[in-house]
């Protein structure tokens, strides 16, 4: 583990990546104890401010602090990105991973269905989800989840493909182990490596995915602290404020890009190759 | 003296490298001394990690970023090669000096022809017209004895067969006329006979050119027979150079008898068990044939017709009780594919009788038989799982066949290390940790775990070097004699299988051609596929002409 660490901090874009992502996560635990204000007090005297000493980074339309709510708010954004994204890759790597090893016609089966699955753009799929289960914050997270899950069963099954022809896999077979026994033990181990890689870039895109659900008002309602909500009711009013817009969206856009550093740090971190 | 000094092509002298790792710097090659003189073939032995390939790579001027070169020179016709200039290295190689590989299903380029392939070093170096080089090239691959050479031009390398790849690469090797070639086990990826035939076709090409060869193999038996002088290498230094006479009936250093001690010699029987053939034989297998591929989900649609691939024709073989069965064969015979339905890995149509017991299908192999039907694997890397440590390999199969549970498991765990002469703290490593001969023994003492009656060992030894090759195969005759466990060894190298089988399976293509006792194998009534074989196959170093005749 702390190998792994090294690794990930001698490559620029991994050492970069993890402190932004541990940044993101300081604020995620402990972003309503560094809130300066009640991320809901209104003021209508301190409207479309801009950063001033008692407001950092300025107030919304009705006047709140915007650094406050961006705090606060990171707790859901975040939270929820990451959520969703590993029940999507606990779905899909399982899927992936059974077909791989059931193989043949069972194979073929699971991955056309995917296939005709990920033929559905994951926003338009993710808006059909919520649409049938109605607009909450949980509902997103499913609607996500089950978006993502395909992509995710398609990669892990390109792996374990691989790891199914390996001879220990044979050896297990032929010592008549369950295939409970070798999908778990044998050959999950051994797709773990470009999985995790994978999930943590997917992180990113759940991010985004999630302030757009909530920018079409599908996902969190106000008065909510979600980013993507926050960019949403921001647009009305840039034009008196751009600041109400550009903060939550720097917001977002730093959680993206830390995650997919860190995503392409793990990916050259965990492959012994790279490594000297 | 002063002769051959004037002759010499290729000097190495005083040279060392490292390379740069995480962990310091590791001695690749230290202060080595090579000469190679025009038409002089210099065979370089050694194992794996000695330094043979970085060598080979010094010379060519292809060294990774991490290489430093310590001290030393390498002279071609006098000439440093170490201080030249990446450009001037880049018009010497190809012309003044080629390199032909180990395996020419690589070192080709998959989407280019064959005749592009070659035509690119005449045109580069010899400044040919592309219609000259293309006429060149046609006479090449005459000269390298590939039939209808103009139709081999036009074919991309998936339509040539190993060998006629390998002739391809070796015609490209001599295209310039260099003055040096360096041949880096050019045979290893090869079967038997066809490795022969690339063999023979190297000793012409060289004695017609005069070209000075560095010849790059582990293979003791096959530079015995190609090369003048051999230089043995071991973990970057070069223990002995000399004749080739000199080096095999009369080696000096330790480590080269060592070496030419663990060549398997046919004559030296290594098996003194006799099983008996009046028993009731262990396992018995009757018309056992196997199909590859699958129907294509859409071809009903498409209306395409598929064949299935034949891995096994009809074979009927029997293993008495304590028996070494050997079965020998090339590449695509169908050794492992038998191996593969005995053990449950393939579907087989026809049957076995293993134990007195009729095993149909795949649904007949309960717990009882896989326990004493056991296999090992050709790569010990692969075999076990990476993210397992020792302890859970190995007990895996006592769980399994519910033989131990908690403070005895790890007291079997440890005995079955041992028995297989590793020390008990293994058990806490992991597969990268042990060496490759290490790995091979957890492999098969996770094979012996249930006491299994029959063992199946697929090319057991083929990745490992000879030297380790002997001492597992000690360890198996050890355990055969404890357990009197019967084997089904699968092997590609005859000299070996004489040693220890019993009797000899020869198949070809598919299909089982003769069982035959072992020492009846060089009998002129075998089959004529079983003669060739037997004749390709190179006389082991230090053997007496006698027996090199046979």
């Amino acid at each position: 583990m702390i190998e792994l660490l090294k690794r990930l901090l001698r490559t620029p874009q991994g050492a970069v990546g993890l402190v932004l992502v541990v940044l993101v996560f300081i604020v995620v635990l402990f972003g309503p104890l560094l809130a300066p204000r009640d991320p809901e007090a209104m003021s209508i005297l301190a409207r479309y401010k801009g950063p001033s000493a008692s407001f950092l980074l300025g107030t919304d339309q009705y006047g709140r602090d915007i650094l406050s709510r961006l705090l606060i708010g990171a707790r859901s954004t975040v939270t929820m990105a990451v959520f969703a994204t590993l029940a999507g890759t606990f779905a899909g790597a399982f899927i992936g991973t059974v077909s791989a090893f059931l193989g043949g016609r069972a194979d073929e089966f699971i991955m056309r269905t995917i296939d005709a699955i990920m033929a559905i753009p994951n926003l338009l799929f993710a808006l059909l989800i919520v649409n049938l289960l109605g607009s909450s914050s949980i509902n997103a997270l499913v609607a996500v989840a089950v978006a993502f899950a395909p992509g995710m069963a398609r990669i892990t099954r390109s792996v374990a493909l691989a790891v199914r022809k390996q001879d220990y896999v044979s050896a297990a077979i032929a010592r008549g182990e369950s295939s409970r026994y070798i999908i778990l033990r044998e050959m999950l181990p051994n797709v773990v490596a470009p999985i995790v890689v994978e999930t943590t870039i997917r992180v990113s895109f759940a991010v985004m995915l999630f302030a757009t659900l909530s920018f079409l008002g599908l996902g969190a309602q106000p008065p909510a602290t979600e980013w993507g909500l926050m960019v949403s009711e921001a647009r009305q009013y840039m034009h008196l404020s751009a600041g109400i817009l550009i903060w939550p969206s720097l917001a977002i856009a730093i959680v993206a890009i830390g995650f997919n550093l860190l995503g392409d740090g793990l990916r050259d971190a965990l492959n012994p190759r790279t490594g000297g | 003296m002063t002769e051959t000094a004037n002759n010499t092509v290729l000097q190495v002298r005083n040279y060392s490298l490292d390379y740069l790792t995480a962990s310091g710097a590791f001695h690749a090659l230290k202060n080595i001394d090579l000469e190679v003189g025009a038409g002089e073939i210099l065979g370089l032995v050694g194992e794996s990690g000695s330094g043979k390939t970085s060598m080979a790579w010094s010379i060519m001027r292809y060294l990774p970023s991490n290489a430093r070169e310590v001290g030393g020179d390498i002279r071609l016709r006098g000439e440093d090669l170490t201080a030249k200039s990446p450009t001037e290295v880049n018009c010497m190689r190809g012309k003044r000096i080629s390199m032909v590989f180990q395996d020419p299903g690589t070192s080709l380029n998959p989407t280019l022809s064959l005749g592009t392939q070659l035509t690119e070093t005449l045109r580069r170096h010899r400044g040919l017209t592309g219609k000259q080089a293309w006429s060149e090239g046609e006479a090449m691959l005459d000269r390298v004895g590939l039939k209808s050479p103009a139709e081999m031009m036009k074919r991309m390398p998936h339509e040539a067969s190993g060998g006629e790849k390998q002739r391809v690469v070796i015609a490209t090797a001599f295209a310039c006329n260099p003055e040096c070639i360096i041949f880096d086990e050019p045979t290893t990826a090869l079967d038997v006979i066809t490795s022969r035939q690339i063999l023979d076709l190297f000793l012409d090409l060289q004695a017609e050119t005069g070209v000075a060869s560095l010849y790059i193999s582990h293979d003791l038996a096959l530079l015995s027979r190609t090369a003048k002088r051999v230089a043995v290498i071991r973990r970057g230094e070069i223990v002995e150079q000399g004749a080739v006479d000199a080096i095999f009936n009369a080696p000096q250093h330790d480590y080269t008898r060592q070496l030419i001690a663990a060549v398997p010699r046919p004559s030296d029987r290594l098996t003194q068990t006799r099983p008996s053939y009046q028993d009731q034989p262990l396992m018995k297998v009757e018309n056992v044939s196997v199909h590859y591929g699958r129907k294509p989900f859409l071809s009903a649609l498409t209306g395409r017709s598929f064949e299935h691939f034949a891995g096994n024709r009809a074979v009927s073989l029997s293993v008495q009780p304590g028996e070494i069965l050997g079965i020998v064969g090339e590449s695509g015979s169908g050794k492992s594919t038998l191996a593969k339905a005995m053990t449950g890995l393939n579907p087989f149509e026809g049957q076995m009788t293993f134990a007195g017991r009729t095993i149909a299908g795949l649904a007949d192999m309960d717990r009882a038989y896989r326990k004493n039907v056991q296999m090992i694997f050709q790569h010990p890397d692969a075999s076990l799982n990476p993210r397992q440590k020792i302890r859970e390999i190995l007990a895996r199969p006592l769980k399994l066949y519910g033989e131990g549970e908690g403070s005895a498991m790890a007291q079997r765990v440890g005995d079955m290390l041992e028995q297989v002469r590793l020390p008990r703290t293994h058990a806490d490593r992991y597969p990268h940790q042990l060496s490759g001969g290490e790995k091979q023994r957890v492999a098969i003492a996770r094979a012996f775990a249930s006491r299994p009656k029959l063992v199946i060992c697929d090319e057991i030894t083929s990745a490992l070097d000879v030297s380790v090759q002997a001492s597992i195969i000690e360890l198996l005759l050890e355990l055969h004699r404890e357990h009197s466990t019967a084997f089904l060894f699968i092997t590609h190298d005859l000299n070996l299988i004489r040693q220890i089988a019993h009797r000899i399976a020869v198949m070809y293509r598919g299909d089982l051609l003769e069982v035959v006792p072992a020492e009846d194998i060089i009998s002129p009534e075998r089959a004529d596929y079983t003669r060739r074989l037997l004749a390709a196959v190179p006389t082991p170093a230090g053997a007496s002409p006698a027996e090199a005749d046979l």
